[in-house]
């Protein structure tokens, strides 16, 4: 019942999904048909079955839901392990970013199971039964399980993520005690997944505006860091109805990195410091 | 042109069709949903004051629809609506003072806001009846 850190799954679910309809409210363009489904080979005996989003935009059809069956014997034990046993031994066409299998790079964030997490870290035996992939919530597709993360980067970039300073460079190193390179902690392990912009309800409906966890909590990143001596032109940037107050301390984002950062907390750190600096 | 591909729009993919309703998303809409049956809740309690001020008739109408069983669902439902919304902006107060923000504390907290919710309410209810007699 209590959640203690973001990798816990839940022990009991009373809904899979909010009581709305299946295509509640999604474009002509973006209506999901049952798809094909895939049969495990002859002769295996653990099987898993996954239904996948699949969109091919050669085929100018709507996006589709295929039914995979996997042998799990045949299969590491990671989602990740899965999706590369389809793609080699099942359905080629089967396409999804994927690059250190080890849950540091961020690639292959995608929505398993209803939240959005890393294929590479989420194991099989934790999914439901038939486990459900899509690619990272209301993204524009590419391909399949590709989004396009465009105007997630342009939302990073908008931020202004490097070091700012008016005083003259130093002849070595710009010098921290530990206690200020402490405050870093919890915000430069970002791996810019977005699994928790793509999961923050706010930033569906108001995604175009409003910059979304991952990258305010690179702005609190910078905002932390004492070596940059631009806070005053940082806060700047987020005086605006929108950009950072969209925020509605929904909390998806904590609950859902795949490594255990709290986006929520570094907002709200970052609203008191807009209010302390009116003072 | 990020969101075309041959001339078409790229498909959107699901949000909340298919995202997993979690604790943190569940009482945060919750916290909306109560918000917008106070406001109208508002509004009924403008209706009844008027009523009452109006004369016996009035007033004798508008408490038939409060006393009648599907006045009396609704007004449960606003009472519930009411502790909810008030203990969830009281967890949202604590959050905009920066603290509660574990993921431990925000289970905590949201858990504690339902029954806290639930409690109030029965609480209420029991009292009024043992004031009504």
């Amino acid at each position: 019942m209590i959640i203690e850190s973001s990798d816990q799954m839940p022990r009991a679910t009373l809904l899979k999904r909010f009581p709305v309809p299946r295509n509640f409210g999604v474009a002509p363009e973006s209506r999901i048909s049952r798809g094909k489904t895939w049969s495990a080979p002859a002769g295996a005996k653990c099987v898993k079955s996954f239904d996948i989003y699949r969109y091919d935009p050669d085929s100018g059809k709507n996006p589709r839901l295929d039914t995979f069956e996997v042998d799990l014997d045949d299969c590491g034990p990671m989602v990740l392990d899965a999706l590369i046993w389809i793609k080699s031994k099942v359905d080629s066409t089967l396409t999804f970013r994927r690059s250190c299998r080890e849950g540091v790079c961020g690639s292959c964030a995608m929505n398993i199971d209803g939240t959005n997490w890393l294929a590479c870290t989420r194991f099989i035996s934790d999914l439901d039964t038939p486990a459900t992939i899509y690619p990272l919530t209301n993204m524009r597709i590419i391909k399949d399980l590709v989004p396009d993360l465009t105007h997630l980067f342009a939302q990073y970039a908008m931020i202004e993520p490097w070091l700012q300073s008016k005083t003259p460079e130093p002849e070595k190193e710009r010098l921290q005690s530990p206690e200020e390179r402490s405050k870093l902690d919890g915000k430069y392990e970002c791996i810019l997944c977005f699994c928790c912009t793509s999961g923050c309800p706010s930033h569906w409906w108001n995604g175009d505006r409003f910059l979304g966890p991952a990258a305010l909590l690179q702005a609190g990143r910078w905002l932390a860091d004492t070596r940059d001596e631009a806070i005053g032109e940082r806060l700047d940037i987020l005086e605006d109805p929108f950009r950072l107050y969209r925020c509605h301390t929904i909390l998806n984002c904590t609950r859902t990195c795949p490594k255990g950062l709290n986006p929520g907390k570094a907002i709200a750190d970052i609203k008191k410091m807009m209010i302390e600096r009116r003072s | 042109m990020p969101n075309t591909t041959a001339g078409r729009n790229r498909p959107l993919s699901p949000n909340i069709q298919i995202y997993r309703p979690q604790l943190t998303s569940v009482l945060s809409i919750a916290n909306r949903i109560t918000g917008v049956v106070l406001s109208i809740c508002a509004v009924v309690l403008v209706v009844w004051l008027l009523a009452a001020a109006t004369g016996p008739q009035a007033y004798a109408a508008v408490q038939g629809v409060i006393t009648s069983w599907i006045g009396q669902i609704g007004l449960f439902g606003c009472t519930f609506a009411f502790f909810m919304h008030f203990c969830g902006g009281i967890r949202h107060l604590v959050w905009d003072a920066g603290y509660g923000f574990t993921l431990r504390s925000i289970y905590a907290s949201g858990w504690a806001v339902v029954a806290a919710s639930v409690a109030l309410t029965v609480t209420a209810w029991v009292a009024s009846l043992f004031v009504a007699g």
